[in-house]
Order: structure tokens, then sequence, then C-alpha cells
């Protein structure tokens, strides 16, 4: 009998299904690998064990019993604990008072530090972390931060460790100090659920292997030693049907965009690697990668939102002033990734929020007074070649749909003569007919001789749209190729970094 | 004791009491993660409803008892407001201030028929008669303080001892740096917050009372002066820490005694009684560079 | 008909008047408490702070006459709050600007009327501007606060204006705080005699319409608007944000610095110490009721100087002091928090299990 029996799990969040009738066993002193894309489901699933969502269906199991976990307090008193991805820390304490809060030692009101200190060093010395206890958390590494995760679940006696994409942010070295303490945490008894979308530190370190798909546990039980890489990257993304038809670019010209050897540090894994990039007219540049890799930084930097010393972008030749108001005048399109904090304002209207950016035009704008007539007719015409669907251009456009949303960015900044277009994301959390549209939009733009780089973490997307690929892995560009020279799951080797580094260009 | 160092020490212990009491206050606040912005409506609802407690009892604690009852219902007017309904808490915090600088004129007029001074009622003497008098060498000294400037540092050092002894003070501390990673350890955010807003209240109350039952015995329009807004920049000065706000109180107070002190010179009274302000504003600009509060100031525990 | 009200509903200004009205009458709520503590009927009294003054002509004068630097001071909160920035430095910013008048007014002869007058009223509005600057510099280069530095500020030039008409300014002839009275080529026209109203009303709605223009015709104005509503979005998209705090922070306590000039030249005709009634913080609650829009705010600035009027008729008469104005306007900041509460109240209601559909199995 399991140690951990879920069964038949359903959870739908409105119109998505996250688990579909999912079953999950952990036995004792194992450790097991949860993989899957983003959105497969296997965060929610272990939200599910830890009490933090509810499921629409299923049970739960301890030991044969029926247990219900619906909060955290709960899950932890079955012995459960869950390492969030992002950290729960507070920077300005020190590593024995994030560890003890809420379970402290001393008797009655007084906190006592030393047994604290003593608890949290043997188990420090027990695991051989290599951390300063007293040391404040806002001076350890990331690797060591995580360590500090772990000792929490540790302090508490936690049987079950849940770690959410605990190696996302870690350095080789610093994975494999993880691995270690993961082994030692599997001698001392411990059972262990690695969430996590890289295959080579599944292959590395699990027991056991399940693949969840789409809200479906597509394999559970494979052995590692009885798979490979490969296989395991097929059964993530699923069959290589090309549903996707390519339309290649027929007229590339000359480099329009380029950025050359830039490097970035801002610590915690946030950088940037000798970054070059050469976009070219009527060409589409893909960045393929997993979220979290350094695309937001490389986002920031070619539209002008990271200046510096170092950091040369050249427009044909050119260099620019790097500021988002240079960029934008200059023809520099930009689509951001996240939409509400960065793409548009909420509260203003569909009509302001189509000239943003480009506001000060003088299509728009005439000795610092607004054209009303030209803004007013511009948001019509785009509104309606949009096909954005809204009563009036008056209403602010947080009351739209989020595909209706992504429609105003982009018709902004299509609207617009570009020389080039920094786009990511483009089709996040938009239904599939506009997906389609807007895809079409992008292509006919390229067609037009702009030169588009196009940030996405959706393979399919970058495998469709590109003219050529570069793989982003931890800040750097690991591999540059043409569309169809690698399989979509070589490409995700890449991605999670199991291809080694060479960057073979 | 005639010595003028004597002189300035004891101006600068008293001018300091309030100071510590409600920078003490300030620092359960921030730390609770909540802004300690209305400090100042709570030191005049301490100074206010003290003296009318003691009016309508004829008995000075008992003011003192109202005065701080009334700064704990004007701080948890903020703390609800900002930690329930979410408002900004700048905001929350200043219609505090506005209330309680409203509510005092309102009820002085209503209650004593004059403008802005109320009757003189019992008071809080200074400790003349005591036993402290009996020390030898500075038991003259010391008898001269106010009970409240013991009181302050008592507070002060409880305070100290519970935000970071105790393990109720240890989990104070993690709902102002990291509401949110409070909550996954089970901690109740919301208590927390209100609490330490509370507790600002009471020795921010307290503060007020000494102004009006302490130091004179009656409420004078105005009388807080800002001392509730010094009080914020003590607090970040002083590290946020019961104990830097001794020493930064001390710091302010020596300045806010100066005008005492120099009453009989040629310098413009004005410019004497500017000058505390003026240190606030130059610390505020230049002294403040590497303070930083705890990280979940203003943050909820549920976003 | 039921949609027909939903769709009311759902119009942002009528929301915000309707918000706007129920803080208004849940704080003149808090003050019948008062009123009735006090012995008194809060209709009776009610009925004389609004009925009476505005049937009488010297009752809307007065009210007119308090309302105007209520204007002046509401707009300047507002505005200010429009990119998100909290102005508690008014009450200095107007000592500044009024000082500044006072001097312009008195000490510059022979000067035609009306560049006098124009010269004293841009001296108060550049004076209270450069504290704004002074503000925003702090800010901006120091990272200092500008709540907490704009606070300092009121006590400290407060302090300063205090020497001013104690000492060098004062003519030697008069025994309390003031400064010398301006020349009569600088004083604001009455536009009814033997009142209190002066041209300043007309000054503080030209500026309500002018900010209006600037928030809805210029391309500044959508920009601070950009930045009132999302800092980051804005910032990607090309706009200053240290450019637009600058420029708001200035408009903001000029236009407080301008309230000063227009109390001084007009009835008070001269700058003594208590020139401000705590305009600058009544301001807030000015701006807090029209919803933070300076076109609203001549409105609520005249319903407050109802309210103060008629308190000045019901002091004298009654025992209820004309303090329970400032409660009132304490208690509209208070409630004007209420939105939230209601919007609250009805998200609960949206999230009760039960209430919504089950979506079935997967």
């Amino acid at each position: 009998m399991a140690l951990l029996e879920m069964r038949n799990i359903c959870k739908r969040f409105n119109t998505v299904i996250a688990l579909d009738k999912v079953d999950f066993n952990l036995d004792q002193g194992e450790v097991v690998s949860l993989l899957g894309e983003n959105g497969a489901g296997k965060t929610t699933l272990m939200k599910v064990l830890y009490g933090m969502v509810k499921p629409d269906e299923g049970e739960i199991c301890f030991s044969g019993n029926r247990v219900t976990i619906d909060k955290p307090s709960a899950a932890i008193k079955l012995g459960i604990y869950m390492v969030h991805q992002h950290f729960m820390l507070m920077p300005a304490m020190t590593v024995v008072e994030n560890i003890i809060v809420g379970e402290e030692t001393g008797k009655g009101i007084l906190l006592d530090k030393k047994e604290a200190l003593d608890r949290v060093q043997s188990l420090i010395e027990e695991y051989n972390f290599d951390i300063d206890a007293n040391a404040k958390v806002a001076g350890l590494s990331v690797g060591q931060c995580q360590r500090v995760e772990l000792l929490k679940a540790l302090y508490r006696e936690a049987d079950i460790l849940i770690l959410d994409e605990p190696t996302a942010v870690l350095t080789p070295t610093e994975v494999e100090e993880l691995f270690a303490a993961v082994r030692k945490l599997k001698i001392a008894g411990k059972s262990i659920v690695i969430i996590t979308h890289k295959l080579k530190e599944t292959m590395a370190i699990a027991d056991r292997v399940c693949v969840l798909r789409n809200g479906c546990m597509v394999e559970e039980d494979i052995l590692p030693e009885h798979t490979c890489a490969a296989e395991l990257s097929r059964l993530m993304v699923g069959r290589l049907v090309d549903l996707e038809v390519r339309h290649p670019a027929q007229q590339i010209g000359s480099v329009v965009l380029s950025a050359n050897d830039i490097s970035i540090n801002y610590g915690q894994g946030n950088c940037l690697k000798h970054i070059t990039l050469n976009v070219r007219a009527g060409e589409i540049l893909g960045i393929a990668g997993v979220e979290g890799n350094g695309q937001s930084l490389l986002l920031r930097t070619l539209t002008g939102l990271e200046s510096g010393e170092f950091i040369h972008i050249k427009l044909d030749g050119v260099e620019m002033k790097c500021s988002p108001k240079v960029f934008l005048s200059s023809g520099i399109g930009h689509i951001p990734e996240d939409r509400t904090t960065m793409g548009i304002v909420g509260d203003m209207s569909i009509k302001d929020n189509l000239i943003l950016g480009y506001h000060r035009q003088k299509s728009f704008s005439l000795y610092g007074l607004r054209r009303d007539r030209e803004i007013k007719s511009n948001a019509i015409q785009l509104v309606g070649k949009n096909a954005i669907k809204t009563d009036s251009i008056d209403t602010p456009v947080k009351s739209l749909s989020g595909g209706n949303q992504q429609k105003v960015m982009l018709a902004r900044t299509f609207s617009q003569p570009l020389r080039a277009l920094i786009i990511a994301q483009p089709t996040r959390g938009v239904d599939v007919g506009a997906m389609e549209y807007i895809h079409n939009q992008i292509l006919s733009l390229r067609d037009q001789g702009v030169a588009i780089l196009l940030v996405s973490a959706d393979l399919d997307e970058v495998c469709t749209l590109s003219d050529r690929i570069a793989v982003i892995y931890e800040g750097e560009i690991v591999r540059e190729c043409l569309p169809g020279e690698l399989s979509k799951v070589e490409l995700g080797l890449y991605m999670t970094g199991s291809s080694g580094k060479s960057a073979e260009k | 004791m005639d010595n003028i160092f004597a002189v300035i020490l004891l101006a600068t212990l008293r001018m300091a009491t309030p100071l510590i009491l409600t920078t003490t206050g300030a620092v359960f606040s921030v730390r609770a993660g909540v802004s300690e912005i209305g400090c100042e409506g709570m030191m005049i609802a301490g100074a206010f409803f003290g003296v009318l407690g003691s009016y309508l009892s004829g008995n000075a604690w008992v003011g003192v008892l109202a005065g701080v009852f009334f700064g704990m219902l004007f701080a948890l007017l903020h703390g609800v407001l900002h930690v329930i309904f979410k408002v900004n808490q700048t905001i929350s915090g200043m219609s505090v201030n506005l209330l309680a600088a409203a509510i005092a004129p309102l009820l002085i007029k209503l209650i004593w028929h004059t403008n802005s001074l109320t009757g003189n009622v019992a008071s809080i003497s200074s400790l003349e008669q005591s036993f402290l008098k009996e020390i030898p060498l500075i038991g003259g000294f010391l008898s001269q303080l106010n009970l409240f400037f013991y009181l302050a540092i008592l507070f002060a050092v409880s305070g100290w001892f519970y935000i970071f002894k105790t393990k109720s003070g240890l989990r104070m501390r993690t709902v102002g740096e990291n509401p949110l990673a409070a909550s996954t350890l089970g901690i109740n955010v919301i208590a927390y917050k209100l609490t330490g807003t509370a507790i600002c209240g009471v020795l921010s109350g307290l503060g007020g009372v000494y102004l009006s039952l302490g130091q004179l015995s009656q409420y004078v329009d105005g009388m807080t002066a800002g001392r509730g807004y010094m009080a914020m920049v003590i607090n970040t000065f002083g590290h946020y820490n019961p104990i830097g706000a001794i020493v930064g109180s001390l710091f302010f107070g020596f300045f806010d005694a100066l005008q005492i002190i120099f009453q009989s010179s040629n310098i413009p009274s004005q410019f004497l009684m500017m000058l505390p302000y003026l240190v606030t504003l130059l610390v505020v600009v230049f002294g403040l560079k590497n303070t930083r509060q705890p990280a979940g100031v203003g943050k909820h525990h549920d976003a | 008909m039921g949609t027909q009200f939903n769709k009311l509903k759902s119009n942002p200004m009528i929301r915000k008047t309707g918000f706007s009205c129920f803080a208004l009458f849940l704080s003149l709520l808090c003050g019948a408490v008062i009123i009735g503590y006090s012995g008194y009927s809060p209709i009776n009294i009610y009925k004389v702070i609004f009925v009476d003054t505005l049937s009488s002509k010297s009752g809307i004068m007065l009210a007119l006459s308090q309302a105007t630097p209520l204007m002046f001071t509401g707009m300047a909160f507002a505005i200010a709050y429009k990119v998100k920035i909290i102005n508690l430095g008014e009450e200095g910013q107007l000592h500044c600007g009024a000082m500044a008048a006072a001097i312009v007014g008195a000490y510059i002869p022979n000067l035609p009327h009306l560049p006098h007058v124009f010269m004293a009223l841009v001296a108060g509005a550049v004076a209270g501007g450069m504290i704004g600057l002074l503000t925003g510099v702090l800010k901006i280069h120091f990272g200092a606060s500008e709540i907490i530095t704009s606070l300092l500020l009121n006590s400290i030039i407060v302090y300063i204006t205090s020497y001013l008409c104690n000492g060098p300014l004062k003519p030697l002839d008069s025994s309390s705080p003031q400064t010398p009275f301006i020349n009569e080529s600088a004083r604001l026209t009455r536009l009814v005699p033997k009142t209190q109203l002066t041209t300043a009303i007309l000054i503080a709605i030209a500026i309500a319409v002018l900010l209006h223009l600037l928030m809805s015709k210029l391309t500044l104005g959508y920009e601070m608007k950009a930045v009132g509503l999302n800092l980051n979005a804005a910032n990607v998209h090309g706009i200053s944000i240290a450019r637009i705090y600058l420029f708001t922070m200035i408009l903001s306590s000029a236009i407080a610095g301008l309230c000063g000039s227009t109390l001084v030249l007009g009835v008070n005709g001269r700058y003594v110490e208590d020139i401000s009634l705590n305009y600058g913080f009544a301001g807030i609650s000015v701006a807090a009721l029209a919803s933070y829009e300076p076109l609203a705010v001549p409105i609520t600035a005249i319903i407050f100087g109802i309210l103060k009027a008629g308190a000045f008729t019901v002091d004298r008469t009654t025992n209820i002091p004309v303090e329970l104005v400032s409660v009132v306007q304490a208690f509209v900041v208070v409630f004007i928090a209420a939105p939230k509460l209601t919007e609250f109240i009805l998200g609960i209601f949206n999230n009760i299990p039960g209430m919504k559909q089950k979506t079935g199995g997967c």
C-alpha cells in the first residue's frame, strides 16, 4: 500500500480543465518527478495535495485512510510540506528566524534563540547544507535560499516534501548540491515529489517519473533507466503532428536591429550573458525558451528600458539612445509580455489606449494639444479593422476580454510604420480563433519588410512563425537554427539545458 | 541644581518623553507592516481625551486611561480601514489625523465654551515629593522628572524585549516583512497588523496625554505641533527599534529643548521653534539613506 | 426597467456622484449625532445651515466667499492626486504664497491696478510653486518621501512667515502680527459691494476650467492620467515619470500659493498669522468629495462653503460651535473610503458558493 494515494482528481477553472481524472501515488522513501510543460497541471495537482486548491472531485488517502486537506496547515499536520517556486522568505531576517517562525523554540513567550540555533545547526550539519545560520537571508545565493526553504520543511519534520520547480533558478553546481540533499533526505526516509519540466534533472535524480499533459496523467511509473530524455520529451509535448502550416519568408533583407555582446547581471539568476542578436528585414527571429531564462531582461534591453555603458543596440547600423521614447519613435514597436502591468492602462478608454506610446506623434498631438478627431477616427478604424468586440471606444479597456485586450495592444502597434517589432507572448491568454488572426497579422507585417523578434514560451508558436530560431537558456543563446533543422523534441532538450552548452551558431 | 548642564538635560528629557512614547508606538505599527502616519492624530486624541477624562472624573489617572483608550480607538479606525478594507494607508492614516484635529476643538467649544484652551484639570505632577529625592547625588535631579518619563523608558525597553526576544514578536516582524509568507506559515496576519496598530494608538495616546496632563494641566489646540510626524522620522532614524527610538528622541528632544533654554536671548522665538523641524527635514533628506523599512509595509497577506 | 437601472449603475460618473452623495450623507449623519448630543434637533439645525443660508443674500455671499479658498486648495489636492501624489503641504504653500503676495502688494508702489494685481497673484503662485519644486526634487533626487517633507515644510514655512510678520515686516504702528496693508492698486475687486466676495472666485473657476482642459485636451494631461493609472505601462511607453511628477507637484503647490495670494489681496488686505483657517487640509475633503475631478471641485467647495456659512450663524445663535464643519469634513474623508467598503460587501455576495453555477464533472 502506498503512503499517499490521490485518486480521480478533477479540477476545473471556469472553462479550462486543469486536472482530468488524475491518479497519483507516492511510496515512502522515493523521489518522484512530476513532469510536464507549462500549464500541464502539475502545480495544480500538488496544490490540491497541499490544501491550496480544492478539487472538484477525487480523494486523497494517507496510509489507506481517507483524509481531507482544506488548507496548508492541515497538510503540514499530516507531514506534507511544499516548497514554492517563489521563495516565501523574509530577506531582512536571519536564516534561523526564517526557519523557526510559526514553530518557535523556547518556554512560554520567550524566544530561545540558542535552542533554535542548535536545532537548525544540527539539521544543517546532518544534511551538509553549508549555510551560516546567523546570516541574513538577503545575502544568500539562490541555491542557499532554496536550502533554507528545505530546512523549513525538515524543521517541521515533514515526511513528504513537494518541491515546485526547484532547479528553475539554480546554477548547475547548485543543482548538484540540491540533489545531494535530496539523496540524503531519501536515505532518511522522506518522500519527495519534484515538479519540473527539466528532463536532465529528472533523469539524474528521480526514482520514478510521471508525465502530465493538458491535465491528464499520460504515463505513470516510468523508470528513468528504462527511458530516455527524448522519449520523455515526446510524452510531454505530444504527438508531432504538424497541424501548423508554415509560411516561410519570401524576401529577407539586411540587418535592421542588432544587439552586440550584451551582458547584464542583476544577481540571483537574473542575467544575460554575451547576447548577440541580429534581426533582418522581413524575417522573424524566434526566441524559444522556458520562462525565466532571461527573456524579460532581453525584452527590456531591446526596447530601451535598460540603459548602461555596455548596452549597444543599433537600428540600421546607427546606435540608439536607450530610452523607450526614442525606440518607439524610431519605429521599434513593442508588444510587452505582461499585458495588464505593462501593455495597457486598464482604467483608460480603448480610444486612449490605442495611442499609448505614440500619443506625441503629429497625427495625434499638435503643439501639445490632443487631436480629438484624429484620435477618435483612429480608434474607430482600428476597432473595426481588428474586430475588437466592444460597444464603444470610450469604455475602459479593462472591461474587455483578454483576447480583445490583446487585440488592442496589437492594433496599436501594428498600425504604426515599423522598422522592427519586439513582440512577447503574443497569444497568451487568447482563444484559438484570435490566435490564428494574430499569427496572420504578424506574418503579414513580416512580409511588409519589418524585422521581427518573437519571444514565446509556446514552442509550437515559435516553430510555426519563425524564420530563424534561437534558444535561450540561463541568459545565454545556446543554439541557433533554422526551423525544421531540429525537431521540437531536440529543441526542447536545448530549452531545458539537456544538450550541453556549446553554442553552435 | 542650577548648573546649565542639568537644566539642558532636564529639558531634553522632558521634551523627549512624548517622542519616546509615540515613536515606540510607531515601531510597533511599522513592524507589523502598517504605516505610522496616523500617530499625530493618535497623540491629539490622547492629549485631548486625557484632559476630558480628567475633567469629567476629577481624577488625573482616569484621564490617562481615557486618553490611552481614545488613542487606541483612533488607531483602530486607521487599522480597520487599511487592513480590512484595503484603503491606501496614507489616506486612512491622514483621515485619522484630520478627524482628531477636528473633534478636539469642537468638543472644547461644546464643553468649555472657549476657543482653543480647556480649563485646568487634575494632572500628573513630577515626582518631587517622592522617594526619588532621597537618592544621593542625583536624587534631586531624578525627582524633577515626571513619572511619564520613567514609563516611557519602561515601555520602550519592554517594547524592545517583546519585538526581539519573544515568539510573538518574531511573528509580528514576519507579518511586517512578508505577510504572504507569514500566512503560509499559519500566522494570523490580520490579527497581528491590528494589534500593532492598536499598540501604536495606546502609546501615542500616552505620549499625547503627557503633553496635556503631564507637562501642563490643560489641552491647548495644536499642542502636539507635529510631534507625531517627527516620531515617524525618529522611527526611521532609529531603525524601527525602540532603543533607537530612545536615542533618536533624545536627539530631537534636545533641539526641542533649545527653545526653552534660549527663550530670553535675542534669537527670534520662531527660529528656535522651527529648529526641530528643520533638523528633522535635514535628517529625512540626508540621514535616512540606508534604512529600509520592513519589506511588507502596506502589503496584504492575500495579494 | 432593470437593465436601464443597471446601465445607469455602470456609468462611472453616476457611480462616483452616488458614492459622494452617500459619503456626504453619512458625514452629516455623524454631525447630527453631535448636534443631538448638544441638545438640539439636527433637522432644525441643518435647516438653518442649508435653507436659511441660501435664502438670504448675505448668506449666499458668505457661502461663496468661504467656498473660494476651498476651491483652490481642493483643486491643488485633486490635480496632484491625478498622478497619485498626495500633497499634504498645502498649508505651507498657501502661507508662502500669501506672504509673497503681501510683500508685492505692499512694497511695490505706483503701479496701475491690473498689472499690480497680476504681479501679486503671480508672486504667490510662484512662491507656492517653488515649495512644490523643492518637495519634488527632494523626492526624485534624494528619495525623501513627499508626505513627510511637505508636512515638515508646513511647519517651517509657517514659522518663517510668523517671524516676518512679527518682526521685520510688522508696521510700526500696529500691535498685532501682520504685514503692512497692500496698496489699493493691488486689491482684488469686490464683486458685490459690502460683501467678502471678490474676483477671486472667478479666478478659481477659471483655474478649474483650465485644469479640466489640461486633463482632457492636452497631451500632457493624457500622460499625467497614464502615470496616475498605471505607472509601469506609462514608463514602458516612453513617458518620463520624473518629469510628470515634478510638473504636477509644482502645479499643485502653485495653486495652493495662489490661494494664499487671493486671501491677502482680497478682504484681508495684508498677511496675518491666521490667514488660513485650515484651508489646506480642508482641501483634502473638498477634493475627495469631488472624486478628485477639478471641474467638480467648485461644486463641492460651494457645498462646504454653505455648510461653513450656516455654521457661523448656528455658532452665534446656539451652543453648537462652527468647528462642526471640520468634523463633518473629516468624516467625509473617512467615508469616501466607503466605496471600497461597499464594493467589498458586494464582492462577498458574488463569491458565496452555491450562488455560482455548478460546472459539473470533468
